[in-house]
């Protein structure tokens, strides 16, 4: 199995650039080839949306050198403690610029060359302490909070194994045109790239996302067939009554990331029904390189609020309170996933790069829920206490650390945003704190709602109420 | 107070731009503040300020200052 089927295409939006068949193929060789000139270790790519960052993640894979996507605006500080701890063989992606892109100073031990192929790289002069295990391929950073980044540890296998799974749920095939209208160093946005590229389908490479106008013209100019989205693109385009139908090529809309509202899944299921096309929920994370389920696109309006079932070669268990392990419906519980797509396991430092699997195929999803007769998944929250901002995950105990200093504080997940109630804080020092949380978490502003409360609820144990909390978020 | 003028407090106050910002020339996801959140907070303060209702194309058409203030001027805002 390869990640480039002999029909994939890649189409510039910017340019016009088309890069289709052998000659696709041969400028990924031409990318893999690249990276015999650099040390050995793994590969670092700030990714923007861009062929050429397409092309050097394409052409890393190829030449079987582990590739972490990094986002361009990563902050100069985390950029350099990343390079530090990890001992990246080469820095690709270097020029690679967007909205909000920081670079670190070069890192002491690097080179800042620029190669005729990969374009401006920072090359390291020394080997790395540890060398990568043979099976690892990409290293994607966990959305978490800046407390504790990490990177998910992926074997070639796990992410060829979804890339194609993907492709069966949602019948992927040569005709597909998929613009990426989600970042490629998120996982959801890589699995965009992957599943098309190894269809044989059309990857239509555009920046800008979808309130840019130059996105909805390559849509119509390229006749797109999909849009891939989280709950937050679908609240965007909600309110600015944007309809499927003013694209009449697109045919799929896909949603994961996070838990879109059903009357949202309903409007929007609807709407593209009527073309002829359909809408599917899915669910995934980062471990999991990172699909786990589809609603099959039939599911709607009928499983509304389920995630459909594993994806093939995939199968999902209830791990319950008493710590029996079933796939009995009914039961409620944390959701295993067992699959061919699990990661290896996770990364802090260059020495986990040589580990092997040490997952044996099953994650713990951290999800609550359980499973009908069907085997569809029913999501019922986090096990632990993460909330989701605009498809980004972060630790809710690590937010109500980050804020103890203000007073007593609780933090729940609301619609797309952490809800922060603070005890006794005024109006100005909870806007000053929303932006201290906004700027450290990196993640806008408006994702953090601070609140004043007078005391926070209890329950008779005199725990704190969550749910309580959670209610009025 | 004439339209451009009053477009450059919406646009700073929206995207809370720092003090210095050349707002005639900004462009959508030029600066890290106009971003698609920021895009939402914007057209919501025109809306308000403006007394308009932008339809979905002039969301997304609205991808700089001189798009915004022509955009006002043509529904009728007076300069």
């Amino acid at each position: 199995m390869t990640l480039v089927a002999p029909t994939a295409r890649l189409v510039d939006a910017a340019t016009g650039a088309v890069l289709a068949g052998a000659e696709l193929s041969a400028e990924v060789a031409r990318h893999a080839a690249g990276y015999t000139d650099a040390p050995a270790g793994v590969v670092f790519a700030r990714s923007a949306l861009t062929t050429a960052s397409v092309l050097r993640y394409a052409g890393a894979f190829r030449a079987g050198r582990p590739v972490a996507l990094l986002d361009p605006a990563l902050a100069p500080a985390v950029l350099a403690d990343f390079v530090t701890r990890f001992e990246p063989a080469v820095v690709v992606g270097v020029g690679e610029g967007g909205a909000g892109a920081e670079l670190c100073e070069l890192p002491k031990g690097y080179d800042d060359t620029e190669h005729p192929v990969l374009g401006r790289c920072w090359v390291r002069r020394t080997a790395p302490a540890a060398l990568p295990h043979p099976d690892l391929a990409v290293l994607l950073a966990t959305s978490g909070s800046t407390g504790d980044p990490k990177f998910v540890r992926l074997s070639r296998a796990a992410v060829l194994a979804n890339a194609h799974a993907i492709g069966d749920a949602l019948a992927l095939g040569p005709d597909e045109i998929a613009p990426t209208s989600l970042p490629l160093f998120y996982s959801y946005g890589m699995s965009v790239v992957n599943s098309h590229l190894a269809a044989g389908a059309t990857l239509l490479v555009v920046d800008g996302g979808v309130l840019a106008k130059e996105f909805w013209q390559a849509v119509d100019a390229h006749q797109a067939t999909s849009l891939a989205g989280v709950p937050y693109n679908y609240e965007m385009l909600h309110r600015i009554r944007w309809r499927p139908g003013r694209h009449p090529s697109l045919r799929t809309l896909t949603q994961a990331g996070g838990r879109l509202r059903d009357e949202l899944i309903l409007h929007f299921h609807e709407q593209i029904s009527a073309s002829g096309g359909r809408f599917h929920v899915m669910w995934g994370c980062t471990e999991a390189a990172p699909r786990m389920s589809t609603l099959p696109a039939d599911g709607l309006p009928g499983s509304v609020g389920s995630v459909g079932p594993a994806l093939p070669g995939g199968a999902f268990t209830v791990l319950a309170d008493d710590g029996t392990e079933s796939a009995d419906p009914h039961v409620t519980g944390e959701l295993v996933y067992r699959g061919p797509n699990v990661m290896m396991g996770y990364a802090t430092a260059v020495a986990d790069t040589a580990r092997g699997d040490d997952q044996a195929g099953a994650l713990r999803t951290g999800d609550l829920g359980y499973l009908d007769e069907r085997g569809f998944v029913w999501l019922k929250g986090r096990l632990k206490r993460f909330g989701k901002i605009f498809g980004i995950r972060v630790n809710l105990h690590d937010i109500e650390d980050l804020v103890r200093a203000d007073g007593p504080a609780v933090a729940v997940s609301g619609p797309d945003r952490v809800v922060v109630f603070v005890v006794g804080i005024d109006a100005e020092a909870a806007q000053a704190l929303a932006g201290r949380l906004s700027e450290r978490l990196r993640v806008h502003r408006t994702g953090f709602d601070v609140r004043p409360v007078d005391a926070l609820p209890q329950l008779p144990n005199g725990k704190i109420d969550y749910r309580a909390l959670e209610a009025l978020a | 107070m004439p339209l451009t003028e009053r477009l450059r407090t919406v646009f700073a106050d929206a995207l809370q731009l720092p003090p210095g910002t050349d707002v005639d020339q900004l462009k959508y996801r030029d600066i890290e503040q106009w971003d698609s959140l920021g895009h939402m907070t914007l057209v919501a303060a025109i809306e308000d300020e403006f007394g308009v209702q932008l339809d979905t194309d002039q969301v997304i058409d609205l991808s700089s200052f001189k798009v915004a203030a022509d955009m006002l001027r043509d529904a009728g805002v007076d300069e």
